[in-house]
């Protein structure tokens, strides 16, 4: 499903360069769920934001579902990311100013999906994480474990192939953190490609796969069984 | 998609409202101005474009060149009429005699009764000819312009002829008098004419009444002279155009002009000239000129640029609020187009609700605007060419307002959007905000400098030194005939019985008024000067009545003819004479007549008002034309010494209506236009005051808000209140001042033309500049201090550990 090869990506200033990916090459299967762990710094979120289309790399090849995406243009990207990729932040990213179930419509509003089909869909979400009762509050009245849950069930909605999720359980406490990897995991089964990155060990093991990254490059894989 | 953008629109403005707030009361202020403005702008554009045809419609007017100065004439030379009818047989040509202040007796339907319906006229009674109404195509409810053939005659309007008759149905065909002196039918009805016109026609006898009574009327028939109420209107066939006239104009002018000191010509006057042409007046109320309405105009578009301009910065400084917003929508797969279409329909969502706002706003100002802008026609707001304006200024300001910063917000890189890595300095530049805080500021120190200026100036004159005491007069005004002057005497005698009234004095004209009766004249047995003289008729007691103060020689003694001069010291300045002294005993001769001596030379008084010259002048005794009565009361007793004075005139002159003034509120009313303009002036300058401030205090609550962490840690470190406060009121000061580096030359060229429509006029000194950038320094420092000194005493460790 992914195949970046020879990726770099540099961060320049006046005085100083930072190398965040260099020359780093890597390939997801179709349904597969991999972490990726690495200390701060190493570049792991400027994987994951090229891995979304949300930045782009300088040099290097990204295949994804078989197309080169590199030099798409920002419109493209926003059409392939529309469609294909959903996101989980550390830091949930819901709208304030909207409620729980009109946050979870958004990405249906974007692909031009009908009001009625929206509804069902976002009813359907709501109810696999749990979350029905609260369709009408505003994110601020809900905990941090429920938020989290609204921002799965927003990236789930749309049946993307690829969810990307940066430390997801990085703002909740553990039986919180567990139920949303136990979520994703079960996103994985039902066929759902799955990128992570961690800092956490303990969720690191819910995936096929960990990529250990340090400056700019992967230096480990654990295949888990 | 709409929906949701609605949504978040509302709840935006929700969450934010002291944002919303601001943005909108800025807007909807602006718009009402904008609305208001247009309102009294498109009325005065719409003077006399309801008469059908108006496009062909001129107004027959002379030029006379005289060797030291121009004059234009509304009137022509009263038998132009019946040449111009002879040589443009092609044109449609009618006349109007023009006697203002008339006096009106309904008699009901019996010629000979005594009335006491007595009415002055203050828009005048208009003699016009039937061919007036061929040039005029007015609508007649009875009778017909012919009717205004025969003499003794009276057309009056729908509103007149209910007014005098009760009931205009049955007004055909009842008597009037008119002037005392004139018995009149009433032989047809006119519909009310709009109140937007300068043909105010309410009564209209016939011309020729007014050509059978010349003693009355002066009606001369004479080539020389002219007559400013005598004035001809011709309309053209719709194939011709004004311009094929000039030569033929030229070639009447010359033809039949040859007498008199001037070189006068005819030219044609466009109808829709009339309204906006100061040099030439007009039979309305007032006239405007078009600089002054475009002037208008331009503040109404400074004030809503300036209430976009808040949009813009506040909506750019808030940008940073919703980065996240932008981000989370881009994340999920939202374009910049959508997202700029979401902004934008925001920023529509707020001008609507500004609009509605500004819409009502505008309908309540709208009474006092009317007052202030004497506007008497009933204007509503709710009119669909109003509505109109007001949606496409929406429009309008949407785009002005809306679409910068929506191309910025749209264009936030996500990345960067989800991380708040946005401040409001890096949105949108630091510069461009503070450009357009300048430019915001220069417009409003402009206006308060412009204020300042018209201000002072309206105050100077109306403090000004006018050279004679206009205090505790009273001037009644009546027609000059034979029977007022025979009781003058005995009126008079009756009057000083009273130890309240001080003096009594009967003349052709009060010390200062807008009339100009001038004459060729010769000094001291030479030829005729190349300048005119300048007369005014009164009996011996004017000089005691109204104050005026003798630098050399006496008043004349009592006499009912001329029997010598009192001259001013601008003639003294205009014959080049250094010694007043010198020039008493010499003799000066009018328009060829009889030698009289000059008797005195008074200290200079304003004869006219403030925006004119003085002009030479000379006073003598002359019976038959006195006109106005002058009545100098003491102070002490007022209220009973002018009922004293009323019952007198009721007692002398039962036929006459009264119309007593005093004199200073004739001399306000001279004013009276500058004084609306002044007051137009102070309020649109107090609301672009008021939009700017409304700018800054946004604008300084989001950098309080932006810069909570800065100012504790700043704290944290030891600085004090004063010093924080400091910290927010610099940049705004030095804004400030380049602002007034903008505004004030700016300000300064545009006044100093204003005020070269007045003779008498301040100089602007450095201090109106210094009060000026004094006052919006200080208005600036007090919007920007309350929210700088609340961030200043904020606990540090709070705004800390929000980090």
């Amino acid at each position: 499903m992914i195949k970046i090869t020879n990726l770099e990506k540099v961060y320049r200033t006046e005085e100083v360069e930072t190398i965040a990916l260099n020359k780093l090459s890597l390939e997801v299967k179709q349904g597969e769920f991999v972490a990726v762990m690495g200390p701060s710094g190493c570049g792991k979120s400027t994987l994951l934001n090229i891995l979304g289309l949300l930045d782009d790399a300088d040099t290097g090849s990204f295949i994804f579902n078989g197309i080169e995406v590199v030099s798409f243009n920002e419109r493209k990207r926003a059409d392939l990311r529309k469609h294909n990729i959903g996101f989980v932040f550390q830091s949930f990213n819901l709208i304030d100013e909207l409620t729980v179930f009109e946050n979870v419509e958004l990405p249906l509003i974007y692909t031009g999906v009908k009001a009625a089909e929206r509804k069902k869909k976002v009813d359907e979400v709501l109810n696999k994480v749990q979350i029905m009762h609260r369709r009408n509050h505003y994110p601020q009245q809900l905990s941090g474990g429920q938020q989290q849950r609204v921002a799965v069930a927003r990236a789930v909605v749309n049946d993307p192939k690829l969810i990307l999720a940066d430390e997801p359980t990085g703002n909740l406490d553990s039986s919180n953190g567990n139920e949303v990897m136990q979520m994703l995991t079960e996103l994985n089964e039902q066929g759902t490609t799955i990128v992570m990155v961690t800092h956490s060990e303990h969720d690191a093991r819910y995936s096929h796969r960990i990529i250990r990254m340090l400056d700019g490059q992967t230096v480990l894989q654990n295949i888990m069984v | 998609m709409i929906r949701n953008y609605l949504i978040m629109a509302f709840r935006n403005m929700n969450r934010h409202r002291a944002f919303a707030f601001i943005n909108i009361a800025g807007l909807a202020v602006g718009i009402a101005s904008c609305i208001v403005l247009f309102l009294v702008v498109k009325y005065e554009l719409s003077y006399d474009q309801f008469l059908p045809g108006h496009q062909q419609v001129y107004h027959v007017v002379t030029k006379q060149v005289y060797p030291d100065r121009v004059h234009y004439q509304p009137g022509v030379a009263t038998p132009a009429l019946d040449a111009l009818r002879t040589d443009f047989p092609d044109l449609a040509t009618g006349a109007i005699y023009h006697n203002s202040g008339g006096q009106v007796t309904a008699l009901g339907k019996d010629p000979n009764k005594q009335s006491d319906q007595k009415y002055i006229e203050g828009a005048g009674i208009m003699f016009a000819d039937p061919q007036f109404f061929t040039v005029f195509p007015y609508t007649w409810l009875s009778g017909s312009p012919s009717v205004l053939s025969e003499p003794n005659t009276v057309v009056l309007t729908r509103k007149m002829a209910t007014k005098y008759f009760g009931n205009w149905k049955e007004a055909q065909g009842q008597y009037l008098r008119i002037d005392n002196a004139l018995t009149m039918r009433v032989a047809g009805i006119l519909e009310d004419v709009p109140l937007n016109t300068d043909f105010p026609l309410a009564v209209v006898p016939s011309l020729i009444s007014s050509k059978n009574n010349p003693e009355l009327y002066g009606y001369d028939n004479d080539w020389g002279s002219m007559n400013s109420n005598f004035q001809v209107f011709v309309r053209l066939p719709a194939n011709v155009s004004a311009a094929s006239l000039d030569a033929r104009m030229q070639a009447f002018s010359k033809k039949y002009y040859t007498e008199g000191r001037s070189v006068k010509s005819n030219f044609l006057q466009p109808l829709s000239d009339i309204h906006f042409n100061k040099e030439i007046e007009s039979f309305g109320d007032h006239s405007i000129s078009k600089a002054t309405l475009w002037s208008l105009s331009l503040v109404g578009v400074f004030i809503i640029l300036m209430a976009c301009i808040n949009f813009v910065n506040m909506s750019t400084a808030q940008a940073v609020n919703r980065s996240k917003e932008i981000g989370i929508r881009k994340v999920l797969g939202s374009r910049r187009s959508s997202l700029f279409g979401q902004m934008m329909g925001e920023t529509a969502a707020m001008v609507f609700i500004a609009l509605l706002l500004g819409v009502v706003l505008a309908a309540l100002c709208l009474p006092y605007v009317k007052y202030v802008a004497s506007i008497e026609e009933p204007l509503s707001v709710f009119n669909p060419q109003v509505l109109l304006f007001a949606l496409v200024l929406g429009v309008l300001v949407s785009f002005l307002a809306g679409s910068y910063p929506a191309l910025v917000v749209s264009g936030f890189n996500p990345l960067l959007a989800l991380k708040n890595k946005f401040s409001s300095a890096s949105v949108a530049g630091v510069s461009l905000r503070r450009v357009l805080v300048v430019t915001q500021f220069a417009i409003s120190q402009a206006l308060i400098i412009g204020t300042i200026i018209a201000v002072t100036q309206m105050g100077a004159i109306k403090n000004a030194d006018i050279g004679f005491n206009k205090d505790a007069v009273m001037v009644i005004s009546a027609p000059g005939d034979s029977v007022i002057q025979s009781r003058q005497q005995a009126f008079k005698s009756a009057l000083l019985a009273n130890p309240q009234v001080k003096a009594v004095s009967f003349s052709s004209d009060v010390p200062s008024s807008d009339n100009n009766w001038s004459n060729n004249f010769a000094f001291d047995h030479k030829e005729d000067e190349n300048f005119h003289l300048f007369l005014k008729y009164a009996d011996q007691d004017y000089f005691n009545t109204y104050g005026i103060e003798f630098i050399a020689g006496h008043g004349f003694s009592k006499s009912d003819t001329v029997n010598g001069y009192v001259v001013n010291q601008t003639l003294l300045k205009k014959l080049g004479i250094q010694d007043p002294q010198s020039v008493i005993g010499k003799d000066i001769r009018r328009g060829g007549g009889q030698w009289f001596p000059i008797v005195g030379v008074v200290k200079d008084f304003r004869t006219n008002s403030m925006r004119d010259d003085i002009v030479p002048l000379a006073i003598a005794s002359w019976r038959d034309v006195y006109s106005a009565s002058g009545i100098k009361i003491s102070g002490t007793d007022f209220t009973n010494t002018t009922a004293f004075v009323q019952t007198q005139w009721n007692k002398f002159f039962p036929e006459y209506a009264n119309t007593s003034s005093f004199m200073d509120e004739r001399i306000a009313d001279f004013y009276r236009q500058e004084d609306q303009l002044a007051l137009l002036y102070k309020i649109f300058a107090g609301i672009a005051i008021f939009i700017s401030c409304l700018g800054l205090y946004g604008l300084v609550s989001f950098m309080a808000v932006q810069r909570t962490r800065e100012v504790g840690i700043r704290k944290t470190l030891g600085a004090s209140v004063g010093q924080i406060v400091y910290l927010f009121s610099k940049e705004f000061t030095l804004l400030v001042i380049i602002a007034f580096a903008v505004a004030a030359p700016l300000a300064w060229l545009f006044m100093n033309k204003w005020l070269q429509n007045f003779t008498y006029k301040i100089n602007v000194g450095a201090g109106i500049f210094v009060l000026a950038i004094v006052i919006s320094m200080v208005i600036a420092w007090i919007t920007v201090g309350y929210k700088s000194l609340r961030a200043a005493l904020a606990n540090p460790v709070k705004s800390l550990r929000n980090e």
